[in-house]
């Protein structure tokens, strides 16, 4: 069940989503290669690395040996540290000498995901093209791997060539203008990537339906650019046996369902499966027995590790005071926004509230049952990829009209980029805003703070009203102040009781803030806590979620609510209510 | 021959995607400066979040974003000389400049002032 271990190759590469598990996995395989001779370099570039927790030893940027494990040695890069380092470079020597609003403006610029990325990747490519260092291990493993966007940017020449000068204007790749004597050595770091003798890739997924999409995406993805050589492991499996628990033979079955109706590119992958641990990974001991079964655990009498977890029905009371208003939900792929959404929205409804719920649930799963059956309730539905594609279409149609073949490739490219995606659905969201004015909206996505930084056109015109403030400033509201205003609007962070996905959340909630949004609460989905289950795999799995859930209440946020994790979705209006934890009515 | 150098306010993604529609003037008068290079004038475009220390090194520059900051973009110098400030010129007005005959078929060009920097710019 292991394949992944056999005949690695030189450089190992781990992706997918935040909280599936790739830096356990990243960490459990250069053990187990470390145990068995080999000489192992582990490369983190995860901002929040934890790789120094879970060897319990502090690790930081320059190369150290793990105690206790002979051969291994690891590294942090943190990319947000060396994208801070390239906005210096470019800012430093002019800070002084430019206006503050022209900084400003520069430093939001330079501030986004792109950035960031291209920063990692050179770090990245300065280990694949080190021939001094490489030559010292049998093995460099990295946690994470660069995104197939980043990597087709880099093989275009137009971005190299002084895009700038043939009519368009700069790229997202305005970072590699400042890395032009890269260019080689980014040339050979791909050549690296694709070479199936040195590189292999291993897509992390958990055994949701969800997440194997998204592995689906990556794969095809990261092949059409030559990256084939790919193996997918699928991480914290039930095991199949005590599931006389009714929440358990749920998520055994709901697994068994994702994994054998894999998308069929993935299916002709090798294939891993690692067990759901009692424990988190964390401490040497753990590691090692990441890839044997878990021993069966007797049933002992449960204990419940947390009590009195705020319900999601007391958030709503929240909310439903004010009446009206804009409530978003936002966090990051598959901790359920939309779920939030359409039980919030559907528990307003039942309250006897008019509310409109705009949702980019594709598969319209959770909400074409709803349209008749609930009173007051409206539903609009927004395809991200129509959206996109038709704001793309646009772009290329206008834009494009003028740009040589090479200028349009990089537009096109430009375009792939995550944050398009983001405005574009935002734009058809935002045709919806305007009626939080009398009723509650509801919308299952919001823009990054810094896509709003950018979108805000009223940017400079906010902050003159700002500076002439008291000159009737009453009546003048640009789309960012309604944002910015509590009253009017409520953005729900929501997370799920995991390491990862909450410092994920943190960070979305910091970018918010930067954009002088503040979340109005935090919703913890997902949470096997909020159960009643007795299994004792999942009652296990249920006490660590206590420290994430415990940082969300103390430090994260000064309201929260807790879902519980559900034995089936909640398909109609009585299981969304249910999720609320508004007590089903017996019949 | 003329050289026109055009001072950007600041973008990011060449697709200047975060208005709430493409502004056509910047598309127009990237394709007025496609042109104006077909010509044979030589073209070059500095933008403000990717060069910032040129915008500090030219006097007439400097001393337009200290007095105006990013609204008094774009700048135009023909020949080293600031010729426009805070809008996108016309076709017509580029050829001017350049001494160029211009044949009003297939210009464009609108030449009203661009009111903020923010409208073009875009995400990364």
């Amino acid at each position: 069940m292991t394949e992944m271990f056999d005949n690695l190759p030189k450089f190992v590469f781990f992706t997918g989503k935040g909280g599936v598990g790739k830096t356990s996995l990243a960490c459990a395989t250069s053990v187990n290669l470390a145990d068995a001779g080999q000489k192992v370099l582990l490369v983190s570039t995860d901002p929040a690395s934890n790789v120094g927790q879970v060897f319990d030893t502090r690790i930081g940027n320059h190369i150290k040996p793990i105690p206790d494990v002979a051969g291994l040695e690891a590294l942090e890069i943190d990319p947000e540290a060396a994208a801070e380092e390239y906005r210096e470079r470019i800012l430093g020597p002019v800070r002084e000498r430019l206006p503050e609003e022209a900084v400003a403006s520069i430093q939001e610029q330079l501030s986004g995901a792109c950035t960031t990325e291209i920063a990692a990747f050179d770090k990245f490519t300065a280990m694949l093209t080190d021939e001094a260092l490489i030559g010292r291990y049998d093995h460099i493993v990295f946690d994470t791997a660069p995104t197939g966007h980043t990597i087709r940017l880099l093989k275009l020449p137009g971005a190299w060539t002084g895009f700038l000068e043939t009519g368009g204007d700069a790229s997202c790749l305005g970072p590699l203008a400042g890395l032009e004597q890269q260019r080689e050595r980014y040339a050979a770091a791909v050549d690296s990537l694709s070479d199936e003798y040195l590189t292999r890739l291993i897509l992390v997924a958990r055994p949701r339906t969800s997440s194997m999409a998204e592995a689906a995406r990556t794969h095809r993805e990261l092949a059409d650019i030559g990256i084939r050589n790919q193996h997918l492991a699928i991480n914290g499996m039930m095991p199949a046996e005590g599931s006389d628990d009714a929440l358990a033979a749920s998520m055994i079955e709901r697994e068994r369902t994702a994994v054998e109706e894999v998308d069929s590119d993935l299916a002709g992958l090798p294939q891993s499966h690692f067990y759901l641990r009692p424990e988190n990974l964390v401490g040497l001991d753990a590691l090692r027995r990441m890839n044997q079964p878990v021993e069966t655990m007797r049933s002992g009498t449960p204990r419940r590790a947390l009590d009195n977890l705020p319900p999601l029905s007391r958030l709503v009371d929240d909310i439903e005071a004010d009446g009206k208003g804009l409530v978003m939900t936002m966090g990051k792929g598959g901790v359920g926004k939309t779920t939030i959404a359409v039980a919030a929205a559907v528990e307003l409804a039942a309250r006897g509230h008019e509310v409109l719920l705009t949702t980019t649930d594709p598969a319209a799963h959770l909400t074409e049952t709803l349209a008749g059956d609930v009173d007051n309730l409206t539903v609009s539905r927004i395809d991200p990829e129509v959206e996109t594609q038709t704001y793309r279409d646009h772009i290329m149609a206008t834009r494009g009209a003028s740009l040589d073949a090479e200028g349009r490739k990089m537009l096109e490219e430009d375009l792939r980029s995550p944050c398009t995606e983001e405005i574009a659905v935002f734009q058809a969201f935002s045709r919806t805003i305007r009626e939080a004015g009398h009723k509650f909206v509801i919308m299952d996505t919001a823009p990054t703070g810094h896509t709003l930084l950018l979108l805000d056109a009223t940017g400079s015109y906010h902050r003159d009203i700002m500076r002439h403030a008291g000159e009737t400033s009453a009546n003048m509201v640009t789309p960012m102040m309604r944002l910015q205003d509590p009253k009017q609007t409520k953005v729900l962070i929501v997370t799920l009781p995991e390491t990862t996905p909450v410092l994920e959340a943190a960070r979305l909630q910091d970018d918010l803030k930067r954009a002088e949004i503040t979340p109005y609460a935090w919703v913890v989905n997902a949470s096997l806590a909020a159960t009643e289950t007795s299994h004792p795999l999942l009652v296990a799995r249920a006490a660590t979620e206590a420290s994430e859930i415990t940082r969300v209440e103390t430090t994260l946020s000064s309201r929260y609510a807790v879902v519980p994790m559900l034995a089936e979705d909640p398909i109609g209006a009585a299981k969304l209510r249910a999720l609320v934890g508004h007590q089903e009515e017996l019949v | 021959m003329t050289t026109v150098t055009v001072y950007d306010p600041p973008m990011c993604c060449s697709t200047g995607v975060c208005g709430a529609d493409v502004d056509q003037q910047v598309i127009t008068f990237a394709a007025d400066l496609d042109w104006l290079q077909s010509q044979g004038v030589t073209v070059r475009r500095i933008n403000l979040s990717q060069e910032p220390a040129e915008f500090t090194i030219n006097e007439q520059v400097n001393a337009l974003i200290q007095a105006s900051g990013s609204d008094g973009l774009p700048a135009i110098l023909v020949d080293g000389e600031m010729v426009s400030r805070a809008r996108f010129p016309s076709r017509e007005e580029l050829a001017a400049w350049s001494s160029l005959a211009f044949e009003d078929q297939d210009s464009a060009a609108s030449a009203s002032p661009c009111c903020s920097s923010n409208t073009k710019s875009s995400c990364c």
